[in-house]
């Protein structure tokens, strides 16, 4: 009878399914990297041909690929060969144990190229290296400051006060500030850039909060947010922004200032065909209170997770990754802003960054965001500091109390 | 249940067949979801922390600190919240749905088809369209509200904890419905129209018969379609996350259980978590199934 | 005979019903589908009920040979969504086709057939509807693993199944519950037997529940998210709604691209059901009925 053959091929698929899993050939290397990491064909092909192997590339969204990455490595085996390590991570999968050290695996001189390979030190390892650079710069509307009379882009916190202030009352823009107040990532890291701006650090080196006091950056950096919004230099709607929402206002001409401006995001708020404000954009040094601009790294990597099938090939993948021709055109294909600053200095030479000048100046003084290397802790510390912000910001909180709740988030994050 | 139903005298075989028709999901069943769920609640109970060698047994530590952590009992009361607009919005509203498919006409299946649209927009592309709409700058709802005169300045809708939570959960609702719909449509559809004509008879009016004929008869339906939003609504992520992310005003069960064990790397403690989740939504949904399932059948 | 005097307000009350249903269901739809039509330049602007120009160029990055992007010719994510979109369409519908059978068999032995646990294993299957993804994700994946059923259609499917049987089992054990016994009675006494009397007489008067049944595992399988984004790594296997996110490029959020990646994806689904649809609402009770 036809339908009790077909419910008996019913029954049996299940154990049909358990012979038919999929074969790895030897000769592959999988990558898993986020959209921006994901290599052109032809960059792929060039590889396969000179390193004689098959490139798999496996892209997921960027919150995704930690998600994969922690279940496969908690259930014991390597979610790819070779993966994205984010800056923040760092600690996490140090003391995991999930990565192989690379130190004896890379060239020392293309590491030493990199000032922000230090960053994914743990433990004195060096756990990935970096295949996209990133940090903070001030990026501006020049327009809406020739507009306001203001000659100089700002150099001190107070400045850029002060010449919102008088974009806001000439009418060119309702909220000059651009700031991200919302439960997210972006709202954390944006602070911590202030702190810096401030004169401020977050930890000393035994991880103690410094920025309690009234005088400290940290505390100083909040209530200059908060104060900012209060006084309607900010859209009280930046509660509600993350990063990637503040530039798309950015780019629509309705902010005169990205405050935390990403040093990649140079190129697209230039290409007209993204951004409105394509011929007025312009960067500058993070302003400053002490007369020195600080800003940090917030790089991303490649590593070897370890039990990984074909490390061998990975060693290889991350060695030509770093080749300066292979990160000429990942910059002209992707937008990654490469991580080698002798290759920086000849793209500006050659005319291809974006304000190079600026972007070059700010380069030479990076500095990771802890200075003793990303804690395991940190990715709690930091939601709990998103949280925090945005509770101050919908006016839940005052600072004093949203500073006193992220000093008890760092305690909670470090006793655990 | 069994000793009241009407049965035939057990007949050679009906062993082997019964066995024939339920192995495939007992072994479903039990290969994908017991054994993986066994798994899990036994790691509850040890130290799983990647970041910290040794995985010591610590019995119910884990349990314990989630009832001391103050962001955990926030999520829970947002969560309630959620359960409580999402069940209630999609059982009246797919009630409504249901009630109205079934007595509509022409076009009916067109009808059916834009009910279920909301459901097979894909996840991530709803909560944007809807992240969007309550934009406070750009967005439709204060622009029209504006609009109507019903408000007279734009609102920052996501400030007040309780907009937020039910602006959350009408995304939800809004996604969810058509599964309440179709599932009280199915049941519907099994009514025997002369049941209806016998109620007529009897001097029932419209009212009076969806008491007495209709709610009796699709009440099995009514207990599986308020379980399953009750089930959906306690494991609400994507709306929450996407629209408002950590943030304690809206954050869920879940994404704490996300941050726990994935963000944080304390798997166990997560693992913990959910596991609560889960319990509580069987709770829940045991309410309703004692109270509103009974054995509807005529013979 | 009623007059049309006396329907007319009933007439109405539903007109509006109807109305009302139709703008909740397709109000964010059609909004979605005005965001996708949008230039970029302009969706940071008063909104407007219809785009003030209309564009084509989201859907050509979709669906054209190649698309312009930071002002270099890429190549369009045709490749990539399409190859997406089949497996959506395949893992949903294997998913659909073997719940739906395991179902309809498994839920008659539950209603009909005695067996010792009968109620407890039903109890006991449909209470695993309660729990998270989260919290047999990593156990699961170790499983996967050792089966080498990752990245395979077979392992996703079976995936989908165990997630979304309880649902399918218990609503056909309550459409059977519901159908009166006589009518097997009367095959039995003609001296057919059990699996013939279920496959001729129950499961076509079961239409309504089927449908129901598939219509709910289909939607619930293709809005899938956290399954696939573990289980599903490469495009050998993975489906739109892990594609979709990956237009969120670092420096930018691609919202035209997304709706319109989200307005095509709609369409398989809502075929499938307007062409399933004719089997829930035909009124195939009428023969138990007469």
């Amino acid at each position: 009878m036809k339908r009790r053959d077909f419910l008996a091929s019913a029954l049996t698929l299940p154990l049909l399914a358990a012979f038919a899993g999929s074969a790895f050939a030897a000769d592959t290397l999988t990558v898993l990297l986020p959209p921006w990491g994901t290599l052109p064909k032809e960059m792929t092909d060039r590889f396969a041909k000179d390193a004689g192997v098959t490139l798999d590339a496996q892209t997921l969204g960027w919150d995704d690929i930690r998600t994969k990455i922690i279940t496969s490595m908690v259930a014991g085996t390597a979610p790819a060969d070779a993966t994205e390590v984010d800056w923040s991570w760092v600690g996490q999968f140090g003391s995991a144990g999930w990565y192989e050290p690379l130190d004896d695996k890379i060239d020392k001189t293309v590491v030493g190229d990199i000032p922000t390979a230090s960053i994914f030190r743990y433990d004195g390892k060096l756990l990935a290296v970096p295949y996209s650079n990133d940090f903070r710069i001030l990026i501006y509307n020049k327009a809406h400051l020739d507009k306001a009379g203001i000659k100089a882009p700002p150099t001190t916190p107070d400045e850029l006060l002060a010449a919102a202030k008088a974009v806001k009352s000439a009418g060119i823009a309702e909220y000059p500030i651009g700031l991200p107040l919302s439960a997210t990532e972006g709202t954390s890291t944006a602070w911590y850039l202030l702190t810096k701006a401030f004169g401020g650090d977050l930890f000393d080196k035994d991880f103690k909060p410094l920025f309690t006091a009234k005088d400290s950056g940290g505390y100083k950096a909040l209530a200059f947010e908060i104060g900012a919004l209060k006084d309607g230099l900010i859209d009280p709607a930046a509660t509600g922004l993350k990063d990637v929402e503040v530039h798309e206002v950015f780019k629509a001409g309705k902010l005169t200032f990205d405050v935390a401006g990403w040093a990649g995001n140079l190129s697209v708020y230039s290409d007209p065909a993204k951004s409105q404000v394509a011929n007025d954009v312009a960067a500058a040094l993070m302003p400053s209170v002490t007369g020195k601009s600080r800003t940090f790294g917030l790089p991303e990597a490649v590593g070897i997770p370890t039990g990984a099938a074909n490390a061998k090939a990975a060693e290889t993948f991350i060695t030509w990754l770093n080749m300066p021709q292979n990160q000429i055109a990942a910059y002209e294909t992707l937008g990654n802003l490469p991580p080698r600053m002798s290759v920086l200095r000849t793209l500006n030479e050659q005319g291809k960054l974006k304000q190079g000048d600026v972007l070059l100046e700010q380069a030479a003084v990076v500095e990771p965001l802890i200075a003793q290397g990303t804690p395991g802790w940190y990715p709690q510390f930091s939601t709990a500091v998103a949280s925090a912000i945005n509770q101050a910001a919908k006016g839940q909180l005052g600072v004093d109390e949203a500073i006193a709740a992220i000093a008890k988030a760092a305690e909670d994050a470090q006793s655990n | 249940m069994s000793t009241s139903s009407p049965r035939r005298s057990r007949k050679p075989g009906e062993l082997a067949l019964a066995a024939a028709l339920v192995v495939p999901i007992v072994v479903v069943m039990g290969g994908l979801v017991f054994w993986p769920l066994a798994t899990s609640v036994l790691d509850s109970f040890y130290r799983i922390d990647p970041m910290r060698p040794g995985t010591p047994f610590v019995g119910l530590a884990n349990y314990g600190s989630l009832l001391a952590d103050a962001n955990t009992r926030a999520a829970w009361l947002n969560t309630f919240a959620y359960v409580a607009m999402a069940v209630v919005l999609e059982t009246i509203g797919g009630m409504g749905a249901a009630l109205l498919l079934n007595r509509v006409k022409h076009g009916r299946q067109w009808l059916l088809a834009i009910t279920v649209l909301p459901w097979c927009l894909p996840p991530v592309v709803n909560a944007i369209v809807w992240m969007w709409i309550f934009n406070p700058s750009y967005g439709l709802l204060n622009h029209a509200l504006l609009w109507l005169g019903v408000i007279d300045a734009r609102k920052v809708w996501f400030n007040d904890q309780a907009t937020a939570l039910f602006l959350v959960s009408l995304v939800h609702v809004w996604r969810m419905m058509p599964l309440t719909a179709v599932i009280l449509l199915a049941a519907l559809q099994s009514i025997p129209r002369d049941l209806y004509e016998a109620a007529r008879l009897d001097g029932a009016g419209p009212i009076k018969s969806f008491r007495l004929v209709t709610l009796p008869l699709i009440s099995s339906g009514l207990a599986i379609a308020l379980s399953q939003s009750t089930v959906f609504a306690f494991n609400l992520f994507d709306e929450a996350w996407i629209l408002s992310g950590s943030s304690l005003d809206t954050r869920s069960v879940i994404i704490q259980v996300y941050l726990t064990a994935f963000q944080n790397l304390r798997f166990s403690s997560g693992m913990a978590l959910s596991i609560l989740a889960m319990l509580a939504s069987l709770m829940v949904s045991l309410i309703y199934v004692l109270r509103v399932y009974r054995e509807t059948r005529y013979d | 005979m009623r007059s049309l005097i006396s329907t007319l307000p009933r007439r109405i009350g539903t007109a509006v019903a109807v109305a009302l249903l139709v703008a909740w269901s397709l109000g964010p739809i059609y909004w979605s589908l005005v965001t996708s039509l949008t230039p970029p330049l302009h969706l940071l602007g008063t909104p407007s009920l219809w785009p003030r120009e209309i564009t084509f160029e989201h859907y050509a990055k979709l669906v054209g040979a190649t698309s312009v992007s930071q002002g270099n010719a890429v190549q369009s994510v045709w490749p990539q969504f399409s190859a997406a979109l089949v497996n959506s369409l395949v893992t949903s519908g294997l998913a659909t086709v073997v719940t739906v059978v395991i179902a309809a068999f498994g839920a008659y032995a539950f209603v009909r057939l005695e067996f010792p646990g009968r109620d407890l294993l039903f109890v006991a299957v449909v209470a695993t509807l309660a729990i998270p993804a989260y919290t047999v994700m990593i156990p699961l994946y170790r499983l996967m693993i050792s089966l080498k059923l990752i990245d395979t259609y077979t392992g996703i499917t079976l995936i989908y199944v165990s997630a979304f049987l309880p649902l399918a089992l218990w609503l056909m054990r309550s459409v059977y519950q519901a159908m009166p016994i006589s009518l097997e009675e009367a095959a039995w006494l003609d001296g057919a037997g059990r699996i013939y009397t279920l496959v001729h007489i129950v499961l076509p008067l079961s239409a309504p529940g089927l449908i129901a049944s598939a219509i709910l595992t289909f939607l619930n399988a293709w809005g899938q998210f956290m399954v696939p984004l573990v289980f599903s790594p490469t495009l050998a296997t993975k489906p739109l709604t892990v594609l979709i996110p990956e237009f969120v490029t670092r420096n930018y959020i691609d919202f035209g691209l997304m709706n319109a990646a989200g307005i095509l994806a709609i369409i398989p689904p809502v075929l499938l059901v307007l062409f399933l649809n004719r089997y829930l609402v035909s009124g195939l009770m009428a023969g138990a009925t007469k």
